[in-house]
């Protein structure tokens, strides 16, 4: 169990770390090409770049437009981005870790902060699913794949939390630290694949919607052409 | 707060969805939708799809979208809030995500590397004549408004994703036929205008109107023809000739009193531009029209009028086809009546229109934020009994006949029935006597509305009311007034 602890921590965890921060970056690269390309072809270069700005800023930071609808369903899911994000860069136990490998270290959450912290993310995971069960719009949109997510990414919370505050006995602890690793490098490995990419690519949606309405010039005739169509009447 | 609205019950839905196309067209065409369409071929619908849609994306920038937007969806139904359709209807299929999805799985299946090998592998997902069908049926029950884009966290714009689905089903000969024959003649016809109106009979109706001026309002006022080197090139909705005298007239009015150099070319004198609603070739088309005619005559800007998507296809899309940065300005005639209005060059009378008006929101010019404030403004300073709707602006909610639903006359019970409900609901609250509304298909669409939601209220436009309220400098009279001597006489 040690050594398979181990190489789930060690090799394992590089192996999908990687996997993430390399997908991410190469979804990241595709996604600001593709945009890069369309401002060079556009035959208005004009942006409304304080409309873009505004825009993106009201979704990264939804403070206001948010609540206007669905406002329990955006308090949740604000609330479960927040412990998202919050408790795996910020826990004490992890930037150790990080210490360990790369040598820095940063800000931790106290633990109490940490433990609600990771409590509320469960509880609004599992609201989140329960809501996209019981909301029959979502439901009707939903995917298999968007029922999955809140379960798979509680996993490592759940987990980690019974290792840091339950008193187990060890073969427990090891138990849940190898579900609470392995977990988390299912989730690692799975982002660049899945919706969860949005977490690259969410502060560049306005800018694309706006540049999609950039059109080039001269589609008219190589697209007859392509269709063979030149020249043939509407 | 967004509005709601009651869905509509059992008899209404089978109102809205009626068909008037005939049975054996139908069954020719294998297409069950409730518009017409020109007759094409109905083989192998599905391959004539795939090949367009890699056309398109051969040759324009909506990959980068598509990659986009496939990537984000989160499918959490936040749009389904805000789309006056399906808060109508409450047909799930018409939450504006499913709307989209319908486009963004063949994109996924057939146009990425994963669907491909996924769709090879299983052998499944291929693209069927069902699924065209039901395209063509959704793309054409939104109506564009892209107020659902404002909703999305992720940024999908549902608006774009229905006008590229309309693109590729144009491509394939599915398109309404009202739109295609309009075009048409616009493009390849003898009258060069989507109304078809010949040149003298252009010039009879606006020397009739320049009489009834006259004899209204004691004033020479004059619609410039073929004048070069004017500043303002003018481009109302063609329809406008035929329809909305007033609103010609006020604008007319507006420039006499101001003085400043405008005309209407007998060359091309249309701002209509359906291809907005259904192919970017038909917009690139038409936008080049305007484009040749304001270089023709040497003007200097380009001035829409009363319309929104004639305002907003001349606005974006101008640039975008005929030069960019060098490309004409173009600007919206409410644009230029508040400017001279600001400058104190137009005197507005504000005891002349007493009732309760109230301003609907294009999507067109509002939705992006171009203009919001500035009729407010006008409307203010001579309407004493303005009301305000909510919501109002960016987020306002759609006549219900955008996206060149309006001219689609075999779907208006769709469109009064579901596509303005919401709206409806929002005009009977307000209690507005008189509703503005600067743009033609709004005016269509909400003047039908009303009548068939038996709403007591007017439809007009912008300057119908200007026209009523402008008051002119004596130097302009062209009779001095005299009543003295009249009572001398007496
Ligand atoms: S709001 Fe956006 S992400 Fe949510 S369901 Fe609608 S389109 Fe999808
Ligand atoms: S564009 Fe308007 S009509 Fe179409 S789906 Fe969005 S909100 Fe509904």
């Amino acid at each position: 169990m040690e050594a398979l602890l181990d190489f789930a921590r060690g090799p394992l965890f590089r192996l999908s770390f990687a996997v993430m921060a390399l997908g991410l970056l190469r979804i990241l690269i595709f996604d600001l090409y593709g945009a890069i390309e369309a401002y060079r072809r556009a035959g208005d270069k004009t942006m409304p770049w304080n409309l873009v700005m505004r825009r993106s800023a009201q979704w990264l930071l939804p403070i206001n437009r948010a609540f206007k609808n669905r406002p329990a369903y955006s308090l949740i899911s604000i609330l479960f981005h927040i412990g998202l994000l919050l408790v795996p860069i910020f826990l004490f136990a992890h930037i150790q870790l990080w210490h360990k490998v790369i040598g820095i270290s940063w800000l931790s959450l106290p633990k109490v902060v940490a433990d609600y912290l990771t409590i509320l993310t469960i509880i609004c995971a599992v609201a989140l699913l329960i809501g996209r069960v019981f909301n029959h719009s979502s439901s009707f949109l939903s995917r298999k794949q968007d029922y999955l997510w809140p379960l798979l990414l509680s996993m490592p919370f759940a987990t980690g939390y019974i290792c840091a505050n339950v008193g187990v006995s060890p073969s427990v602890y090891q138990l849940s630290m190898m579900a609470h690793v392995l977990s988390g490098e299912i989730a690692f490995i799975l982002i660049p694949f899945t919706k969860i990419a949005h977490c690259v690519l969410m502060p560049f949606s306005q800018l694309i919607s706006t540049l999609a309405w950039k059109f080039p010039p001269g589609t008219d005739e190589d697209v007859a052409t392509t269709m063979n169509k030149k020249g043939a009447p509407v | 707060m967004d509005m709601r609205t009651d869905k509509i019950n059992a008899e209404e839905r089978e109102r809205a969805f009626v068909s008037l196309r005939k049975p054996e067209v139908v069954e020719k065409q294998k297409l069950h939708v409730r518009y017409h369409v020109e007759d094409y071929d109905a083989e192998d619908r599905p391959r004539a799809f795939l090949k367009a849609f890699a056309a398109i994306l051969k040759h324009s920038s909506y990959r980068m979208a598509l990659d986009h937007f496939i990537r984000m969806s989160a499918k959490c139904s936040r749009c389904a809030t805000t789309c006056q359709v399906y808060q109508a209807t409450g047909d799930l299929k018409d939450i504006p995500c499913f709307r989209s999805e319908l486009l963004l799985s063949v994109y996924r299946r057939h146009f990425t590397m994963g669907g491909l090998l996924r769709g090879r592998a299983l052998g499944t997902g291929h693209l069927t004549d069902d699924k065209i069908q039901e395209m063509a049926e959704s793309f054409w029950n939104c109506t564009a408004c892209r107020r659902c884009s404002m909703e999305c966290p992720s940024g999908i714009d549902h608006g774009l994703i229905a006008h590229l689905g309309r693109y590729i089903l144009s491509e394939i000969g599915i398109a309404p036929r009202a739109l295609v024959v309009s075009t048409r003649e616009q493009l390849e016809g003898k009258s060069g205008n989507t109304s078809a109106i010949p040149v003298p009979a252009l010039i009879d109706t606006l020397e009739f109107l320049e009489e009834d001026m006259l004899e209204e309002k004691n004033v020479a006022i004059k619609f410039p023809m073929d004048v070069e080197g004017a500043n303002y090139v003018f481009f109302p909705a063609v329809s406008d000739f035929l329809m909305e005298a007033e609103t010609l007239m006020g604008i007319a009015a507006v420039f006499a009193a101001t003085g400043d150099s405008w005309t209407t070319g007998t060359g091309y004198f249309d701002g209509i531009n359906y291809g907005l609603f259904y192919s970017d070739r038909i917009l690139e088309r038409v936008v080049k029209k305007i484009d040749a005619e304001t270089r023709r005559l040497k003007g200097k800007q380009v001035l829409i009028g009363e319309c929104g998507h004639a305002s907003r296809s001349a606005k974006y899309f101008l640039p975008t086809y005929c030069g960019g940065k060098d490309a004409f300005p173009v600007i919206n005639i409410m644009e230029y009546t508040y400017e001279v209005w600001k400058e104190g060059r137009l005197v507005l009378d504000p005891t002349i229109v007493t009732q309760k008006v109230a301003y609907h929101d294009p999507c067109n010019i509002a939705r992006q934020r171009w203009i919001i404030d500035q009729p407010r403004e006008l409307l203010r300073a001579f309407c004493p009994n303005y009301v305000e709707m909510t919501p109002m602006g960016e987020n306002n909610i759609c006549c219900g006949g955008g996206g060149g639903t309006v001219s689609i006359d075999e779907i208006r019970p769709y469109r009064t029935t579901i596509g303005g409900k919401l709206k409806a609901d929002q005009i009977r609250k307000s209690g507005c006597e008189i509703l503005v509304a600067p743009c033609a298909n709004c005016k269509k669409q909400l003047r039908e509305l009303v009548e068939d939601q038996k709403i007591d209220c007017e439809v007009v436009g912008l300057h119908d009311l200007i026209y009523k309220a402008i008051v002119f400098d004596d130097s302009l009279k062209v009779k001095e007034e005299q009543p003295q001597e009249v009572a001398e006489e007496e």
